[in-house]
């Protein structure tokens, strides 16, 4: 098929195969990389903006130092080493480019043309929706969405494919820049980078920190029982009247109470007041969700979803209409409680 | 109780040791996991790898597990830590087991014992012992035609749905009796393949028809505007929506007053006017011009039919990309009857206990305490309460394994 796209395309969708093949073609060095000023100044522009507002800023004009840029800017943020700086703009490339095939002029072919770029298996939905997609492309990328609208069992589903109109498709492929422009920037160190380039790595590093800064929600530093999700108070009944816990619950209790901030001692000495306790067993499993065994991985409890699907979603509250994840519930009813607002109730 | 389980030991290791024992290969063998529980010591054995066939052979006669497995994943080092295995992909693999559904028998064959002061008795699982409030049980469970014939017929509403929704063919869903009382299915397709356990519990969520936005009754509706109707119900023609509409004409078509009630729906207008519901409301989607049939009742009505509808698999099985899955053509410990692999389109008609028979040959002698009557290998058996007999050997292994019986001394 030939494709639908134009460089213009290759300007506005720097993250294409095709795009990737123009820049080659530039043959622009790391080393002469602060020399070529439009091209840097760019580059410069579009991490700035990513950090701060979550998206890649005004396209210049000259196309070749647009689809130039989007390189360079991957080599300075690279050079930050820095991993919520590579997420941000990861995530500001996909916004960005989300707005753009959102536009009225992203013909159906343009989409499908970008969906095949991704390897996606896509075409015509007639006579139900714009686009059908392969069931396993719409999970890769539509599972880890939240809201029911999202949902598989939601969807018009027919012989192995998922009937969707263009808004939701576009969706989908963001979710697949990103994906594209995280792993293009899982590179750990470039070497022999320009001074320049480290010094400004260092000053992005700073106005990350900020933004960081107001972003980060702390756990509150003492246990509050008051606070738990109503899943959790239901296995922690279960657990102190010595029912029999399924492993997916134990897990769920166990790596909540980690991550809320219990040690393992304090854990394993709250596990002993429980009639069916089994020392060797307990302090085994606390031990490999805290990371102090094994890969070193601490673990998160696991979202409400997937509760859910265990039967482990147990005694929904409002709060729980709107919030994702066990740990979330607690953070907004410990702040609820602390403030004595109405926080969580419905009107 | 020794000499029983030595003569288990030993007839599973004629098995293994028997070439003409048909145990298909798994598909790249070279990237799976294979473990398996020691027959004796009971323990268990794990990450080892076999990438030459006759090898993998060769640990079976020499071996005699109990159990054996092998990894749904496929890894680029089956045999390393899990954490320094690194992951490839994993088929898409589906347990339905009767222990987890609930059976039309009530599992009345089933025995749980109180490990603490040894109240005993028949039926389902226990939570808390009656007596002395403990919640540790012993259970003898059976693997009784009833409870397989419910597993059965979930096997047989995951095959649908995963040919017609999801569009696999019928040569590409591997359909295997587990060897005890329930049915695997594997899909080894390169479009499943990479799905992370968050797209696999997507799966799950749809075959367990968990989610279903015109089933939620607490979500919010949208902000009307005025003059807008009442809330609506209404199905389109796909997926879950077209399972609905089809369950709810086939559940009307057929039910009497008593059935309603019998679910929970009072409204006779549902028995009474079932034809015009069917072709005005189901068929035509004018569910409003149905008169005295509340959205609710729909709502409930959809909701009864989604439990019927819905396949009731081991959520935790199909999530899990690291699974360990009972190997094709290998016996199961709780039973002695093989895991074997049928064409989909057999589902009804394959018999287990004649088509998993793993020891056709001889008989044995064996005092039994208790066994419902059962088959094996076209053979009525039992009940049996407290006596001696002389039972094929399939059967008398398979007492022995269910701990119904001894050898006779």
């Amino acid at each position: 098929m030939e494709s639908a796209l134009s460089s213009e395309d290759f300007a506005k969708y720097p993250f294409l195969k095709q795009a990737s093949k123009q820049i080659e073609e530039l043959q622009f060095t790391i080393g002469s990389l602060a020399s070529e000023k439009p091209i840097f100044n760019r580059a410069l522009e579009r991490v700035n903006k990513a950090i701060l507002d979550v998206n890649t800023g005004e396209m210049v004009k000259d196309r070749a130092t647009e689809i130039s840029s989007f390189a360079a800017s991957l080599i300075i943020i690279i050079a930050t080493k820095n991993s919520w700086i590579k997420k941000r703009y990861a995530l500001a490339v996909a916004k960005t480019a989300h707005t753009q095939m959102l536009q009225p002029g992203t013909t159906k072919e343009k989409i499908e043309s970008i969906a095949k770029d991704f390897d996606w298996d896509i075409a015509d939905g007639k006579p139900y929706k714009d686009f059908r997609i392969g069931f396993s492309v719409y999970l890769k990328n539509a599972a880890h969405m939240h809201g029911s609208e999202w949902k598989l069992v939601n969807q018009i589903m027919d012989k192995g494919n998922v009937y969707l109109n263009k808004d939701k498709v576009v969706r989908l492929l963001q979710e697949e820049v990103r994906r594209r422009v995280e792993k293009r920037l899982d590179v750990s160190e470039i070497k022999n980078l320009p001074g320049e380039i480290t010094s400004i790595a260092e000053e992005l590093m700073k106005l990350a920190q900020e933004i960081m800064g107001q972003e980060i929600e702390e756990m509150p530093k003492i246990v509050i029982q008051a606070a738990f999700p109503p899943c959790i108070n239901a296995l922690y009944a279960d657990a102190a009247q010595a029912h029999h816990l399924s492993h997916i619950g134990r897990f769920t209790l166990t790596s909540f109470l980690v991550n809320i901030g219990m040690t393992p001692e304090g854990l394993n000495d709250m596990f002993k007041t429980f009639s069916d306790y089994n020392e060797r067993l307990t302090r085994y499993q606390i031990e490999h969700i805290a990371g102090e065994r094994g890969s070193g991985t601490k673990y998160t409890c696991p979202q409400c979803s997937v509760l859910q699907t265990h039967g482990v979603c147990k005694n929904k509250d409002d709060l729980c209409r709107s919030i994702y994840h066990p740990l979330r519930y607690y953070q907004r009813k410990q702040k609820s409680l602390n403030s004595g607002s109405n926080f969580g109730k419905t009107n | 109780m020794e000499a029983s389980r030595e003569y288990v030991f030993q007839k599973f290791a004629e098995y293994y040791q028997d070439p003409s024992s048909v145990i298909p290969a798994t598909s790249r063998p070279e990237q799976r996991e294979f473990g398996y529980l020691m027959f004796k010591e009971r323990f268990m054995v794990r990450h080892r790898r076999f990438a030459d066939f006759n090898n993998f052979r060769a640990m079976l006669s020499d071996t005699v597990p109990s159990d054996v497995y092998h990894s749904c994943a496929y890894y680029e080092n089956p045999d390393y830590d899990m954490d320094k295995k690194c992951w490839l992909g994993a088929d898409l693999v589906f347990d339905i087991d009767a222990d987890h559904i609930p059976t039309d028998c009530d599992k009345i064959h089933d025995e749980f014992k109180c490990a603490k002061c040894g109240f005993s008795g028949r039926g389902l699982p226990l939570e808390v012992c009656p007596c002395c409030e403990a919640t540790k049980f012993e259970y003898k469970t059976w693997p009784c035609e009833r409870c397989i014939q419910s597993a059965r017929n979930e096997t047989a509403k995951l095959l649908d749905m995963l040919e017609n929704d999801f569009g696999f063919s019928q040569d590409e869903l591997h359909v295997y009796f587990s060897g005890h009382r329930g049915y695997h299915v594997h899909v080894e397709n390169e479009v499943v393949r990479t799905l992370d356990a968050m797209a696999r519990k997507e799966i799950v969520d749809y075959v367990t028809g968990l989610g279903i936005a015109v089933l939620d009754k607490e979500a919010k509706e949208p902000r009307r505007k005025k003059g807008a109707g009442a809330k609506k119900f209404s199905l389109h023609d796909f997926g879950w929506n077209r399972r609905l509409k089809l369950g709810m004409a086939e559940f009307l078509q057929k039910a009497t007053k008593e059935d309603l009630k019998a679910v929970g729906l009072k409204n006779k207008v549902l028995v009474d006017d079932k034809e015009t519901i069917i072709k005005r409301a189901i068929n035509e989607g004018k569910w409003e011009s149905i008169k005295g049939v509340s959205v609710q009742t729909w709502l409930n009505l959809a909701e009864y039919v989604r439990d019927q509808q819905s396949s009731k698999i081991d959520t935790v099985v199909t999530t899990d990309i690291h699974r360990l899955i009972r190997m094709n053509g290998t016996l199961h410990g709780k039973t002695g009857l093989k895991k074997v692999e049928f064409p989909a389109k057999n589902l009804q008609d394959f018999d287990p206990f004649t088509g998993a028979v793993a020891f056709k040959k001889g008989k044995m002698k064996v005092l039994v305490s208790d066994a419902p009557e059962f088959r094996m290998s076209g053979e009525t058996l039992g009940p049996y309460k407290n006596q001696t007999v002389e039972l094929p050997v399939a059967a008398a292994v398979m007492l022995i394994c269910k701990r119904r019986a001894e050898v006779a001394q």
